[in-house]
């Protein structure tokens, strides 16, 4: 593609760099949002390697924006603005300079140790998660691929493991996918799990008249009766955890129910909530006894080692096939990328429009009102 | 560059039921925009405001005629105009409205004969093919609620006879399927559910299926029997046949109660014709939305020829939205606001494909794209 070259003077300094979590973790943003970004007028530098993950070279992002520069990650942090999707380790953070700016997918609400940490600081911060319009919409977000990816993964497990006739059999019964909540997203997976999380996948088995999907969903009211859920489970074949718990301490599927569930049945960790032993009571996720995945590893079969070593403060004696990952929009990083970049230009270009976050106006225009509601400076802690 | 003026509000001559206007906020908001509105006169009289109500005492608001209304600029109203009343927008104006191009070929001609600058509602689209004002959300949850309130009267409390939930059968997984999912797992009201968890009750289950669960009725059978709703959420690939033949639903049981969401219209005379998707239910609108099994008005929207010996009570309403006017449009202005600022600011004339993200938005849902970018009937032929 063509270069594009910057266009304003007051160039703002954006520093992007790598996220150094696991090995699966590739994604960085994509050449054509950082051209666009030159565009709109910041001054970028990538920390060295930036993209390579997703086999981007530094030719690759030169060809598209031949300003930017590339450098360390303690130069990346030092810049006005630091843009990295996942937050950062602590000890990154403290390279930040007093003033500068930290945008990132924050978590306010859930990590006031990360608030703390940020005001002492002195740094400013917009949570990526937190922008949003009047209507309390995201803007920044992509419940769309957790659901998508996590149901894909989840019956390519189930495919494989299927019992006689098999999966592929047009005499196998339809497949019941049990759902646990119904926000957002819970409603993204119905549709993914109508289409078996792959659509190719879905044309083929309905052009061979393969029996679908059916899918169940359900909420608190009928979670809590063991009566409603027995035969439910007991005839599920992919149980889903879309919940959002308001008490992280009991979980929705005590461990005990989950050997109601047939032996072939996968369980889907779409919630991603932690385990905490130390907190009292303890954080158990919404299926107990279920791993906690990430993207080196998020299938686990009943026998995995990774059971010995999970802590004792829950129980895991009824397992089934399971699917979990912390971070399933990255399964396929240029994709999620992709969505994330269209996401997150228009909030960029506001700030360097308006030459820097100190002038986004909480009254002002559209975006200027979404970014306002994400800044530190603006949260209000009770 | 300000080229549009004066904004005109006639009032939607519709049923009786239909009280949707645009609200005071809004009202007041577009004279921020420095134009004058023009408001005919009795507008927002059903919903009991007064022109008081809208003035404000700001010079900028005026009362006027209906064709006054229609002379202005900018015209908008929420639901088309009348066929006849396009005659009465000035050349050259700019109608806002839900217009739906791709379905209404005549009206595209009218407005194209008239050199009306059309912005259809329904068209404007984000970069992600998002619509940016539609209230789907809407659309479930009241056709839900209305469907709820029918069960209830049979079961106080929403209790079935034999304590199991009630069971929502869905067809449809798109997004207003989606929201029909969330909205039956809470009974259609968030209230009467907060209440029926605190009285212990079973709440409800939302079962969702796809196409190809839709199309095999030894499948669907057993659904259906055990169906207390039956909701059609469905975007049909072919509407000339129905999803649900007539004789199905004698599958359902007596008491059982079909929402329909899609609202397809029966349109026999068109080319290629429509029907609906479940065969042999009445549409009805704001006026009359819930048709008992026996309604003397059954046939009215029934077109003759059409099985529908089989019947249970129907909630069908072809604005759903409309069933709480001023959520609907307190839920419209918020979407609508930044578009009509960029609207006001740009003019028609000069929205590009090139501008910032609204004015993308609004140029995908101007005739001049839809006529730009649509095949003729004659190429389509070829």
């Amino acid at each position: 593609m063509d270069s594009l070259e910057p266009v304003f003077n007051n160039q703002l300094k954006f520093g992007l760099t790598r996220m150094h979590y696991e090995a699966g973790e590739r994604r960085d943003f994509l050449p054509d949002f950082i051209a666009r970004l030159q565009h709109s007028g910041a001054q970028i530098l990538l920390e060295d390697g930036y993209g390579s993950g997703m086999g981007y070279s530094e030719q690759d992002y030169l060809r598209s924006a031949s300003s930017i520069r590339f450098g360390s990650a303690e130069d990346v942090f030092l810049q006005d603005y630091v843009l990295v999707l996942r937050c950062p380790p602590e000890e990154q953070i403290r390279l930040m300079q007093p003033g500068a700016c930290l945008i990132s997918m924050l978590h306010f609400p859930t990590r006031p140790q990360r608030v703390e940490l940020l005001r002492s600081l002195g740094l400013e911060a917009v949570a990526l998660d937190s922008i949003r319009d009047d209507s309390g919409r995201r803007l920044v977000e992509n419940l769309r691929a957790v659901a998508w990816n996590g149901i894909e993964a989840a019956f390519d497990v189930l495919a494989k493991i299927y019992p006689a006739p098999g999966f592929e059999s047009p005499d196998r019964p339809l497949i019941r996918v049990t759902l646990l909540g119904a926000g957002a997203v819970g409603m993204q997976v119905v549709q993914a799990a109508a289409r078996y999380g792959n659509v190719a996948l879905h044309r083929r088995l309905a052009e061979k008249g393969i029996p679908g999907v059916q899918v169940t969903t359900l909420e608190y009211d009928s979670t809590r009766h063991e009566r409603v859920m027995r035969p439910i489970l007991e005839a599920t074949d992919i149980l889903v955890d879309a919940t959002q718990r308001p008490d992280p301490t009991r979980p929705v599927i005590a461990n005990s129910w989950v050997g109601w569930l047939p032996e072939h049945a996968v369980l889907l960790d779409l919630s991603v909530d932690p385990y905490d032993c130390l907190a009292n009571p303890p954080f158990v996720k919404g299926i107990e006894g279920i791993p906690q995945g990430n993207l080196d590893q998020y299938k686990f079969s009943p026998d995995d080692p990774v059971y010995q070593k999970m802590p004792a403060c829950f129980d895991t004696t009824h397992r089934r096939h399971a699917v979990s990952c912390y971070s399933w929009p990255g399964i396929y990083p240029n994709a999620c990328m992709e969505v994330y970049g269209r996401q997150i230009m228009p909030i960029l270009r506001n700030i360097l429009e308006r030459d820097g976050l100190q002038n986004i106006r909480p009254n002002g225009r559209y975006f200027e009102r979404a970014i306002s509601r994400a800044r530190l400076s603006h949260l209000t802690t009770e | 560059m300000n080229l549009q003026k004066t904004i005109g509000f006639p009032r939607m001559q519709k049923e009786v039921g239909e009280k949707r206007v645009f609200l005071p906020e809004f009202i007041q908001y577009l004279t921020t925009l420095n134009v004058s509105v023009y408001l005919e006169e009795g507008y927002g009289s059903r919903s009991g405001f007064s022109f008081d109500d809208y003035h404000q005492g700001n010079n900028a608001v005026h009362m006027c005629s209906r064709v006054e209304a229609f002379q202005q600029d900018v015209v908008i109203v929420l639901r088309s105009p009348l066929r006849e009343e396009f005659s009465l927008l000035k050349r050259g104006s700019c109608l806002v409205s839900m217009l739906h191009f791709p379905t209404r070929s005549m009206r595209v001609q009218i407005l194209k004969d008239l050199e009306i600058k059309a912005i259809s509602l329904d068209s404007i689209v984000n970069d992600q093919n998002i619509r940016l004002v539609e209230n789907m959300k809407a659309v479930a949850w009241n056709g839900l609620e209305a469907a709820f309130d029918v069960l209830e009267k049979g079961w106080p409390g929403l209790v079935r006879p034999d304590k199991e939930p009630i069971q929502a059968l869905i067809f449809g997984t798109g997004m207003v399927g989606k929201h029909a999912g969330d909205a039956a797992t809470k009974l259609g009201n968030i209230e009467r559910n907060n209440q029926h968890i605190q009285d212990g009750g079973p709440g409800a289950l939302a079962i969702s299926v796809g196409r190809n669960v839709s199309s095999t009725p030894t499948l669907l059978e057993k659904l259906f029997r055990q169906s207390d709703i039956l909701v059609d959420a469905s975007q049909r690939r072919d509407p000339t046949k129905p999803l649900l033949p007539n004789e199905w639903l004698s599958w359902l049981p007596e008491h059982a109660v079909i929402a329909d969401l899609a609202v397809d219209p029966y349109t026999l005379d068109a080319n290629p014709c429509v029907v609906r998707g479940i065969e042999g239910i009445p549409q009805g609108n704001l006026d009359k939305y819930i048709f008992q099994p026996n309604d003397p008005d059954w046939d009215d929207t029934v077109p003759q020829g059409i099985p529908s010996k089989y019947r249970r009570t129907v909630v069908s309403c072809y604005s759903w939205p409309g069933i709480h006017p001023e959520a609907c449009m307190h839920h419209y202005a918020i979407q609508l606001e930044p578009l009509m600022k960029t609207l006001i600011d740009k003019g028609y004339d000069n929205l590009s494909v090139n501008g910032d993200y609204f004015e993308r938005a609004l140029n995908r849902a101007t005739l001049k794209t839809w006529l730009q970018t649509t095949p003729s009937p004659r190429q389509m032929r070829r």
